[in-house]
């Protein structure tokens, strides 16, 4: 089935793929962080996620207007060409590969940026590091439709 | 052997007696049975999660309760347990709730358990062996790596130094940093382990950042150790491993570096958690910490500018020795670099050490590669 990106039904498509993965994502560990995705575009579009995780799973995903709101660990905010380059490099790779995965594209905030305003939060990012990164890796897996 | 028994068990008339009448008569003493203690039921609060220390938090076994003074438990008594008179005095070093208790250790704990990983099973060392570095490259990443090394034999030291320290009551802290040291271990073993695969195997310690890791290892207080170890030099270690994970040439790398980094963020949590209760509960504390970080900051720009340390990751971000990828290099190692130092000041502000900002050298150091990369257009 395809998915449009972006949509919550992409990332309930990843929600429900990982669910099927919960071997490996046990493995993985404790994963509790509520954490926002951007995609900016195109033009003065905006599209935010709040995807929610807790224990091995992903609890929920769903489309907000406005993050700030929700107060979210942080923020992972790109425009839609980037998160679109992602997920092809992902689908091409069976994961991201060297250039494309989350701690390269945010490590200078060039590619995509973290928004966050406590630094204890921010650090969920990196305590669960490999967990996001594995749960975007997922995409490989979906037929997506992306928006142009 | 230092310590020596009072008295011979053996030659103990009254003892021994009482061992040979319950074993000819089969009556047992039973009165611990009657211990002063509570009787509990604990339960998962979450079934998915299991029985986490947190679901322990009861009435009688508790952390919530701990006082800030631990005078009545010298033993290893587990918390919660009776203690009968005469029990020796273990002279645990560490008795103040403030000294070592941090907001969500209990959280810490677990989590540390939950994400443990396997250097030798975890990683794609057979990818890795197959992967060639050019020359220059693969001796930088292998000259990182020896640095990397060292500094991760120190993290297990330290925390493997307190740990008995620590008095018996403080258990989630004890298991904590007993994990810490486990981490510790499995990061000087990942390194080591890919030092010795890139074709290169290790280079060469480093004078200054082995005069840090002295620093590290001999304070004098558990809070001052962790005030450096946990948040100044994980912070920077960790805003490191993301940097090396940016810059690292193989997909199997990347995974080492994610693995090692979300350790790391772990310990910083605690160490953070551990200040701000600090500060909350023992605010004097303060002017202590300040003289203890202005020396830690000495010995890190110490390490951090070190040949050894610094000219790698010069190479390994630029991609080579060419003049053009030195410039690019040295552009982006001090970008980095003021990241690191820019994370520490907002997480030390974040614990509530705000004027580390304005009397830190560091801060200096700070301004002027700004003022470097900005001559260079770089920023
Ligand atoms: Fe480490």
């Amino acid at each position: 089935m395809k998915v449009d990106f972006p949509s919550t039904s992409f990332f309930e498509a990843l929600k429900d793929r990982m669910a099927q993965e919960q071997d490996r994502f046990t493995k993985l560990g404790y994963f509790d962080t509520t954490f926002g995705v951007t995609v900016v575009g195109p033009g003065e579009q905006r599209r935010n996620y709040l995807l929610n995780f807790e224990v091995y799973e992903c609890m929920g995903a769903r489309e907000i207007d406005n993050l700030e709101g929700e107060d979210p660990d942080f923020v992972l905010e790109a425009d839609i060409a980037q998160w679109q380059d992602m997920l092809r490099n992902i689908q091409s790779n069976g994961g991201a590969d060297t250039d494309h995965g989350i701690n390269t594209l945010t490590h200078f905030g060039e590619g995509m940026k973290v928004i966050y305003d406590d630094p204890e939060r921010h650090d969920k990012l990196f305590r669960f590091s490999e967990s996001i990164q594995e749960y975007f890796d997922l995409a490989a897996d979906l037929q997506i439709e992306y928006a142009s | 052997m230092s310590y020596l028994a009072t008295s011979h068990f053996l030659d103990d008339n009254e003892f021994v007696d009482k061992y040979l009448y319950s074993m000819r008569t089969g009556e047992l003493d039973l009165s611990w049975m009657d211990a002063a203690t509570k009787e509990v039921h604990c339960t998962s609060a979450n079934e998915r999660r299991g029985l986490t220390f947190r679901d322990l938090d009861v009435d009688g076994y508790g952390f919530s309760d701990l006082p800030e003074v631990v005078r009545e438990n010298r033993c290893y008594a587990p918390r919660g347990a009776e203690i009968p008179d005469g029990v020796p005095d273990m002279q645990a070093g560490v008795n103040r709730s403030s000294d070592v208790w941090a907001y969500n250790v209990e959280g810490y704990v677990e989590e540390a358990m939950s994400r443990q990983w396997d250097a030798t099973t975890d990683i794609a060392w057979t990818e890795l062996q197959e992967a060639e570095l050019p020359e220059e490259i693969g001796k930088a990443y292998a000259q990182l790596l020896t640095f990397l090394t060292e500094v991760e034999m120190i993290a297990t030291d330290v925390p493997a130094k307190w740990m008995g320290q620590v008095n018996a009551d403080f258990i989630e802290v004890k298991n904590f940093i007993a994990l810490q040291a486990m981490d510790e271990a499995r990061h000087a073993e990942v390194f080591r382990k890919r030092a010795l695969s890139t074709g290169y195997g290790l280079m060469r310690a480093s004078v200054q950042n082995e005069y840090n890791l002295k620093f590290l290892r001999d304070a004098e207080t558990f809070s001052e150790a962790s005030v450096t170890l946990h948040l100044q030099a994980e912070g920077n270690v960790l805003t490191l491993f993301r940097f090396s994970e940016y810059i690292s040439p193989t997909d199997a790398d990347k995974k080492m570096f994610r693995l090692v980094m979300q350790d790391e963020a772990r310990h910083v949590g605690y160490g953070m958690q551990h200040l701000k209760w600090l500060i909350k509960h023992n605010p004097e504390c303060r002017e202590t910490l300040h003289a203890h970080l202005e020396e830690a900051e000495n010995f890190l720009f110490g390490s951090i500018f070190a040949n050894e340390v610094f000219e790698p990751f010069v190479i390994l971000s630029g991609k080579g020795l060419k003049k053009e990828n030195i410039d690019k290099g040295l552009v982006i190692t001090g970008m980095f670099q003021m990241r690191q130092t820019e994370e520490y000041f907002e997480r030390l502000d974040k614990c509530g050490l705000t004027d580390r900002r304005e009397r830190s050298r560091l801060h200096e150091v700070y301004e002027l590669t700004k003022q470097g990369l900005a001559a260079q257009g770089a920023i």
